[in-house]
């Protein structure tokens, strides 16, 4: 998928103005901050978790490591990387949706994991971090929302250290025939029904399924990333590329 | 043929295992059962205090899977490793070596009789193999805070008993079963024999009809 070059950008199937999709994004997000983890545990029978654990695997974050968990919302991973860093290193957690941070500064509190997790609200494209502060950047189901995809590559590129690497887990296209066909019929029929009967808001979910359909495939992020500087970029697909994470390195 | 067979086998099941993502959901069942047993003995996290944040890698040759271990100081993580996963120590080996590792001692051993690789810190991996041997669960106190502390060492007995019994059948079942393969054995004959047998065989065929060929000629003589 290109961007649309003007000033407008996708919403969804819909094409909007540039300057409104982010504010019109939070409003997704503000809408199911509160039951977001309960409708991915539905929504995915639990198995984001286990997308998760993989991503987890891959980043080789250690004692001491910095770690920016990226559109991190209710802060699944930023848990799992604030024990695995210990007391020498540090976690941010970012997100542009302050009732999402919210969310994921009350969960990781009751989960008793302070000390070393900063809560920051920010914006992907303009990550205000100097160069080279981060050792592992990582964004799991945010690239999709964000405006200017490659504005936002190149920002995590220039935080990340030399030698530090960023993984993007986003939904992607299935690679079998039957497989898309199905994926297709959950995403657009059951999805935006159990949105409305769980969160009572059939609209976001709907949004959600068109996002995934408009947000770029395997090779064209791998390409995205490629332009914006990152080296050794690899992508694994999960799930039959139902989701697929990508690895790049900064040297 | 065969080869190129249980390669594509191989591949499929790698392929459906990959789909399913079984290597996360078994780690991260492993993963919880580990950390539960941290919380039941204490003394585990005390003896592998010393490699906190120490990452130790584990390949599984006969499965063609890695995982990665790293203790935080109060919990375990479990994840699958790449190849180019970072390391503080990494053994290698087949599950059945990886079993005997319950005994520190086998270590160098092991590593010997080329049974076992091992690249790194050597301390890590017998932090790792002596905290388990020495795992010591007191099940009675873990009974007792769900009944009372007489049925709980009731329980705790009848268990043991039947784990005991267990042990005893188990030893019992292999011992007739590898006396049946023994007896099958000495029932069954070698290929050697039976190409032998049949060499015999056709031997007695020619002599027969030989034989036939005479009484043959001798019946036409003497008509």
């Amino acid at each position: 998928m290109k961007e649309t070059p003007e000033k407008t950008t996708h919403f969804g199937y819909k094409t909007v103005d540039a300057n409104d999709k982010a504010s019109m994004v939070a409003d997704v997000f503000h809408s199911v901050a509160a039951k977001y983890d309960v409708m991915n545990d539905l929504m995915s029978f639990g198995v984001h978790r286990l997308w998760k654990r993989q991503t987890i695997a891959s980043s080789g974050v250690r004692k001491g490591h910095y770690v920016l968990d990226l559109a991190g919302g209710t802060g699944d991973l930023t848990a799992k990387f604030s024990q695995l860093v210990g007391d020498t290193g540090q976690v941010v957690l970012g997100d542009i949706n302050s009732s999402m941070l919210k969310v994921g500064r009350e969960k990781l509190h009751n989960l008793g994991l302070v000390g070393n997790i900063d809560y920051v609200q920010m914006n992907a494209e303009a990550l205000p971090f100097p160069d080279n502060s981060f050792d592992v950047i990582t964004i799991a189901f945010g690239l999709r929302n964000v405006t200017d995809k490659n504005k936002a590559l190149r920002s995590m590129y220039r935080i990340l250290k030399p030698g530090g690497r960023l993984l993007v887990l986003e939904f992607s296209k299935p690679k079998h025939e039957v497989l898309s066909k199905a994926y297709d019929f959950y995403s657009f029929n059951l999805l935006p029904t159990m949105g409305k009967l769980v969160a009572n808001d059939s609209e976001s979910y709907q949004y959600l399924a068109e996002s995934i359909r408009m947000h770029p495939d395997q090779d064209t992020l791998k390409g995205m990333m490629e332009e914006a500087g990152f080296e050794q970029t690899t992508y694994q697909n999960l799930t039959g590329g139902i989701v697929a994470l990508h690895r790049g390195f900064k040297y | 043929m065969a080869s190129e067979h249980s390669e594509i086998e191989s591949t499929t099941c790698n392929d459906a295992s990959q789909f399913l993502l079984l290597p996360q959901i078994v780690l991260s069942i492993i993963e919880k059962v580990l950390n539960q047993v941290l919380v039941l003995d204490p003394l585990l996290s005390q003896s592998l205090e010393t490699i906190q944040h120490k990452r130790l890698i584990v390949e599984i040759r006969d499965w063609q899977q890695a995982l990665q271990i790293v203790f935080d100081g109060k919990r375990l993580h479990l994840f699958t490793a790449a190849r180019d996963s970072d390391y503080d120590c990494l053994i290698s080996a087949d599950i059945n070596t990886l079993l005997t590792l319950k005994n520190p001692a086998m270590l160098t051993q092991l590593i010997r009789q080329d049974k076992l690789d091992l690249q790194g810190d050597l301390n890590i991996a017998q932090t790792y193999s002596g905290a388990f041997s020495k795992l010591n669960i007191d099940w009675p106190e873990q009974f007792s805070k769900y009944m009372p502390d007489a049925a709980a060492q009731q329980l705790y007995l009848n268990l043991k008993s039947i784990h005991h019994n267990a042990l005893n059948a188990s030893t019992k079942i292999n011992a007739l079963v590898s006396s049946l393969f023994q007896d099958e054995l000495a029932v069954t004959i070698h290929p050697l024999e039976l190409a032998q047998f049949k060499q015999r065989n056709r031997d007695v065929k020619n002599h027969v009809s030989a034989l036939e060929q005479r009484i043959n000629v001798l019946i036409r003589t003497l008509n």
